[in-house]
């Protein structure tokens, strides 16, 4: 039982049957979901890896035979490949630490700073992600690009009423630098964390922001982190939106660069799925470096290190 | 000024400072375009041609309407209450295993995020694969269901594609918070001899009430708003099968050769208004009440 | 190389030289143009750079890569004859009718764009596009010149609003090996749907996931048995459905009856989501489907045996459907008479039989029947001649409900068993309360 023993060290347990049986059984569980989870993933993997001719024949869970045809095809079909991956990269990136330091901020102001409106605007930005994006399309284009009301003068003087940002990565970065998802996430995170170190900065007169950008931040590294990821993930794949405000290929996206190899009556799926696999990749070496930081012993309480 | 109210200002300040970012965002795109949404729900409105103000007719027309009341609306509840409860409770018990010291954790962890890393396009595709009459679940059930094709399973079915897909997200989150309980509580619940079923339900629970909170919320308005793999799946069919709120939202604001912008917005502001009123009560149950 | 890459090189350098081309005032430009896959063809021409040009923005979907390269290089071969106006190509790779509207919503659609003739009729309606009669008749540009019922089709109130740019239409593909093993003779242009039916019978093996024909609840497919048996979908002036005729439902008896009996199945009950696929893989031995077919045969599938015939006639004759769409112009467009000037460019004969020996489209242009690339691809040729007596794909204001009525009065017969005749009833009821309620 030398698993047991590791898992729990000071729990001593009498030997049953269940005691012997529960963690073969634990890790039958987690082999399980894994197979769920990865299976998906493993199918695209080998049908992007055959010949488009030979995507059908068996066998379907092993790449018999292989290509690099289809990457290759991602990879060299379009010149301005390196071009989306790089209006990609820029979009991700500064949305990325923007966003997550803004939304570090104001969740700690709703979690821990007490003002008036407080509650309101807290419901009020609940209430924002509840209505469906699709309504809010129209209105949000003309903010960004043309404006709500065109040529308006007021004394002669034109008063633009949009952004006029259209066909720029701008158009994608401005709208993106702050959201309620990760507002609220981050509320949530610093009302989970005991006070006790912030109060004692705060005696020793550090000043409110002081306290946030030298104690604060660096305390919560896993939930910034994480709402780091998760920004990544959403802004690397966004594609309505940038859609609907990027227009020469030049500044397209990769996910709208690579939706070109979807055709208008047929898709040759070999080339769409390593197009996706490809765009998936970065993503996914992300949290592999990244996903030590969920490890509980290196945790940054700071009450208790292990 | 009292010192006291020197302080309570600096602290108004500060705040409003902390979240002029959001404030500046929230003003200048949220609040007009929820504001011209809602005003559009009393129209009739067409994209092409100015609004016509209509009032409440919208909103009547939605009521009555049968896509609504027999698919929409019915799909969308049912839809809410499994995959909520599903997705959170299968998140958390595999986010509190992943929290263990247990063997190839890092292995485990990374595989179990791969459904959350994988795109759209590859989800729709393989599970329609794996759903289709002659797929690997029919095969290995030994059943004959054209799952995505069948009135009574493509809903469940969708479903089932969901709740995979945001587990790992879920799960993140909760490994995340899961960080942040002072390690000296398990210990000295581990002295006072609980076991760890004990633990689980008396300090993991209730120091995660906030992570609770938002993982609920988030999948309650993720539910309510189901639309993605709807739409790449099934455009709402077979007969309405798979017809949300949202996908409805979306067919009548841009799908029709008709256009009606003003009918998608009232039925986005009853969807808003009944997330809002079950986000709240669910508050009540799972957040603490806070102290002012 | 490939192609794409020498047509965006050499559209580097056109831009390049016409940027730094306003000090002097002629210069030298290489333009490469892909005419066929293995066929590049370079030429050098002088192009004179005025101090002043204008810009017009062209939107469509994005087609697959080379159908993209093959507009790109005749919007190349026009900046060489036109160097006054710079066509700026805006493609859209997502939703294009969300996005499209979206844009028209907000005044900031592109000067020209791709129209579908599905979504024609609300456009036309509300005033959103410019009339083309004057503009064509000064460049004397003639309706005659193109396909009478694919310029008629874009013409609304008696005005053109668009020029079709290409065209597809039905043919009925059957695999040639599959035939011979049956020891059946391969259909022809006259077959009617009593031979049809035999065939696809005697084709079917239900046991092996093989079936004679694809019946999808598909109202893409499903038209034209109604006007082979001389009925319509709609009134001629689109104000009412006629779902519930007894020709509909007819129609219906007889395209149902497939699935039915075994001889015919939906691409579901073989595992896959298009019936290309299905017909590809060997389960369908006939298939209803359009020239989009070919290419996809020709990657997926290249070493299927097939063949195209005309769509088999029924007791009313023939019928078969055309889809079509058409470059049309923004009425808020700033430089109509530029914008004009390219969508003539890209549908003159030179353009529209450049796009034909492509392979990617069918002209639109009605002088073209006789291009000896029609001889060399009899499928093609099938499809381009299918275009006499067919109807545009098109069902009024209304044609997404219309479409989406007609899938489920399908689905209601195929899923629960309801009588083709409850069904379609049920349909048209339920469609004429959308068109009450607006």
């Amino acid at each position: 039982m030398a698993v047991q023993t590791r898992t729990a060290p000071r729990v001593r347990a009498q030997v049953s049957l269940w005691d012997r049986v529960k963690m073969p059984l634990f890790y039958g569980v987690l082999a399980a979901w894994t197979v769920v989870s990865i299976f998906p993933f493993w199918v695209s993997l080998v049908y992007s890896l055959k010949p488009v001719a030979n995507a059908y024949d068996p066998p379907i869970l092993w790449p018999i035979p292989f290509t690099l045809e289809n990457y290759r095809t991602v990879l060299t079909e379009f010149e301005l490949f390196p071009r989306w991956l790089l209006n990609s990269a820029i979009i991700s990136v500064v949305l990325t630490v923007v966003r997550t330091l803004f939304c570090a901020m104001g969740g700690y102001a709703f979690a821990r700073l007490r003002f008036p409106g407080r509650r309101f605007l807290f419901i009020t930005m609940l209430f924002s992600m509840m209505v469906p994006g699709q309504v809010l399309i129209i209105p949000r284009f003309l903010v960004i690009g043309p404006g709500v009301i065109r040529n308006l003068t007021i004394g002669g003087t034109k008063i633009p009423t949009g952004f006029g940002l259209l066909d720029s990565l701008l158009a994608v970065i401005v709208p993106g630098i702050v959201d309620a998802f990760g507002l609220f996430m981050m509320t949530q995170f610093y009302r989970s964390i005991p006070k006790e170190l912030e109060e004692a900065a705060a005696i020793d007169g550090a000043g409110r922001f002081g306290t946030f950008f030298r104690i604060v931040l660096p305390m919560s590294q896993t939930a910034l982190i994480t709402l780091a990821l998760f920004t990544f993930q959403g802004t690397w794949n966004e594609f309505m939106w940038p859609l609907i405000v990027l227009r020469t290929p030049e500044n397209f996206t990769l996910p709208l660069g690579l939706q070109w190899f979807r055709g208008e009556y047929y898709t040759l799926y070999s080339i769409v799925l390593a197009g996706s696999l490809f765009n998936s990749l970065p993503i996914i070496l992300i949290f592999f470096l990244f996903q030590r930081y969920f490890i509980r012993s290196i945790a940054v309480t700071g009450l208790k290190g292990v | 000024m009292n010192m006291r109210m020197r302080r309570r200002l600096g602290e108004w300040l500060t705040a409003y400072i902390f979240l002029l970012p959001w404030l500046f965002i929230f003003l200048v795109f949220v609040l007009f375009s929820i504001g011209w949404a809602f005003y559009l729900s009393f129209t009739k409105y067409n994209l092409f041609s100015p609004p016509q103000w209509v009032g409440v007719e919208q909103y009547l027309k939605v009521i009555r309407n049968e896509d609504f009341l027999q698919h929409a609306l019915p799909n969308t509840l049912k839809y809410v209450a499994v995959v909520v409860p599903t997705q959170t409770v299968l998140s958390l018990i595999i986010a509190f295993a992943l929290d263990q010291k247990i063997r190839f954790r890092r292995f485990f962890r990374t595989a179990f995020y791969v459904p959350s890393v994988t795109s759209s396009v590859v989800i729709s595709l393989i599970f329609l694969w794996l759903f289709s009459k002659i797929g690997i679940i029919n095969q290995i059930f030994h059943l004959d269901i054209d799952w995505l094709n069948s009135p009574t399973y493509a809903l469940p079915t969708i479903m089932i594609v969901n709740i995979w897909s945001t587990i790992g997200t879920m799960m993140l989150i909760f490994l995340a918070a899961l960080q942040d309980i002072p390690e000296s509580l398990y210990e000295a619940a581990e002295i006072d001899g609980a076991n760890r079923f004990q633990i689980f339900r008396h300090i993991t629970i209730p120091a995660l009430r906030p992570a609770i909170f938002f993982v609920v919320t988030m999948g309650v308005i993720g539910c309510f708003q189901v639309f993605d793999q709807i739409y790449v799946m099934t455009s709402g069919g077979p007969l309405g099968a798979t017809t949300t709120m949202a996908y409805l939202v979306y067919k009548w604001a841009f799908q029709s050769t008709n256009i009606r912008m003003g009918r998608a917005s009232a039925v986005a502001f009853i969807l808003s208004l009944m997330i809002l009123v079950v986000v709240l009560i669910q508050r009540r149950f799972i957040e603490q009440p806070e102290e002012e | 190389m490939n192609r794409k890459l020498f047509a965006i090189v050499s559209a580097g350098l056109l831009l390049a030289l016409l940027v730094a081309g306003c000090a002097p005032k002629t210069v030298t430009v290489t333009v490469e143009v892909p005419v066929e896959r293995t066929v590049e063809v370079e030429r050098t021409v002088e192009v004179e750079v005025p101090a002043e040009r204008i810009e017009v923005r062209l939107s469509g979907w994005a087609a697959n890569p080379q159908e993209t390269a093959l507009l790109e290089s005749l919007l190349y071969r026009f900046s060489v004859e036109n160097p006054d106006i710079v066509v700026k190509y805006e493609p859209i790779t997502g939703d294009y009718w969300q996005a499209i509207k979206t844009l028209v919503a907000s005044g900031e659609e592109p000067d020209i764009y791709y129209m579908d003739i599905f979504q024609f009729p609300f456009f036309a309606q509300q005033g959103v596009l410019l009339p083309l009669d004057d503009m064509m008749a000064s460049t004397g540009t003639s309706r005659d010149a193109f396909i009478p019922d694919l310029i008629d089709a874009f013409t609304y109130e008696g005005k053109t609003y668009g020029i079709p740019k290409d065209f597809n239409t039905l043919a009925l593909f059957y695999n040639k090996d599959m035939f011979a093993a049956a020891g059946l003779e391969e259909p022809t242009d006259d077959w009617t749907w009593d031979d049809l039916k035999a065939a696809a019978e005697a084709l079917s093996d239900p046991d092996n996931n093989v079936y004679g024909l694809g019946v999808p609840a598909d109202p893409g497919r499903f038209p034209i048995f109604v006007f082979q048996n001389g009925g319509k979908i709609m009134t001629d002036d689109f104000s009412d459905t006629l779902l519930d005729s007894p020709e509909v439902i007819e129609a219906a008896e007889f395209y149902t009856s497939f699935y039915f009996d075994g001889s015919g199945a939906l691409p579901s009950d073989v595992g896959e989501g298009w019936q290309g696929t299905a017909f590809g893989k060997g389960n369908f031995a006939m298939v209803y489907e359009g020239g989009w077919l070919i290419p996809y045969l020709n990657e997926q599938f290249p070493d299927l045996n097939y063949g195209a015939v005309l769509p088999p006639e029924g007791p009313a004759g023939y019928g078969n459907l055309i889809f079509t769409v058409a470059y049309v112009i923004s009425q808020n467009s700033e430089h109509p008479e530029a914008a004009w000037r390219v969508i003539d460019f890209l549908t003159n004969e030179a353009s529209q039989t450049t796009v034909l020996e492509s392979g990617f489209a069918l002209p639109s242009r009605a002088a073209l029947i006789d291009h000896p690339y029609f001889e060399e691809h009899p499928v093609s040729a099938t499809i381009f001649r299918g275009a006499e007596g067919a109807t545009p794909f098109m069902w009024g204001l209304y044609g997404s409900d219309v479409n989406e009525k007609m899938a489920q009065a399908l689905e209601r017969i195929y899923l629960e068993g309801q009588s083709p005749a409850e069904s379609f009833q049920q349909a048209a009821a339920e469609l004429r309360d959308i068109f009450k309620e607006g």
